[in-house]
């Protein structure tokens, strides 16, 4: 494990939406914005923008990394552009009454269905279900986290089924 | 009347792991590291913003044409596939080497020094 690896997580946080150098082993240099340090492999995920408005994205293995430089900071809107790059989709958006009704459409389902939920966070808009998995507004299969991935995969597909039935 | 000897049953020896450690885990990991505890409430918060992002990453390479760097100057081409969760191996798609181009081949973490992908 070399240097860059033992770094904690808050160490890793202060590179991010920074613009680095990064010298691997064998003579490599990668150069680009930070988008995230992977906590597991240590592993940089640099953003490059090209002229053709593409991005170019390079992972940089956390065992091959012998140094990283702070080149500059980003300021707001890199920042802005930066967070967008790996966001997840935008969905369908609904009005507060609309994301209301869906909620407690789904939440009285799953009470039928004998599945404890309850509602949670501000605004009791997350449902939480049997305490290990959360849903979030919109209330779709895509919304739901769990760290149980068959708990994850089975909600997934009741509520895939409950939409499929209410078209 | 003699007790029935038991029928020997035979012993099933899994292939080991592609890194060497077929327990499923490494015990020096960073994830079981932190496992282990002494993180702080701020570390872990951390730990788990930077993680999202890095997974959300992984999902926008799937399905992408990607350049591998492995070791001694080697570059190859191949479709993004799948990561593990340990680190251990890529699984990629298409994969363009000297001998072929390979259906679906896994490279292992150890090998790879950086990848990248256009978006």
């Amino acid at each position: 494990m070399n240097d860059w690896q033992r770094k904690s997580p808050l160490d890793w946080e202060t590179y991010v939406n920074k613009m680095v150098k990064v010298a691997a082993i064998e003579k490599h240099e990668y150069e680009g914005w930070v988008l995230t340090v992977d906590p597991v492999s240590a592993s940089i995920v640099l953003a490059t923008f090209l002229e053709n408005e593409k991005v170019s994205i390079s992972v940089v293995l956390g065992h091959a990394i012998q140094e990283v430089e702070i080149l500059k900071e980003g300021d707001d809107e890199m920042k802005q552009r930066l967070s967008c790059i790996f966001a997840p989709e935008e969905s369908k958006a609904y009005s507060p009454e609309e994301e209301e009704k869906r909620k407690n459409a789904l939440k009285t389902w799953l009470e039928t269905n004998h599945i404890p939920v309850t509602e949670q966070g501000e605004s009791g808009r997350t449902l939480c279900v049997a305490g290990v998995l959360t849903i979030d507004p919109p209330y779709g299969p895509e919304e739901c986290s769990s760290s149980n991935e068959i708990i994850l995969s089975r909600v997934q597909g009741l509520i895939q089924g409950y939409l499929e039935k209410q078209q | 009347a003699t007790m029935p000897v038991p029928v020997p049953v035979g012993v099933l020896r899994l292939p080991r792991g592609p890194d060497g450690c077929s327990r499923g885990f490494s015990p020096t990991s960073l994830r079981f590291q932190a496992l282990l505890g002494g993180d702080t409430v701020a570390a872990q918060g951390a730990r788990a913003a930077l993680r999202q992002r890095y997974l959300r990453g992984l999902a926008a390479a799937r399905g992408r044409p990607t350049r591998f760097c492995l070791r001694a100057g080697v570059q190859v081409d191949a479709v993004f596939g799948a990561a593990d969760v340990e680190a251990v191996a890529f699984q990629v798609d298409a994969l363009r080497t000297p001998l072929g181009v390979q259906a679906a081949a896994l490279l292992r973490c150890a090998d790879v020094l950086a990848y990248s992908f256009l978006l």
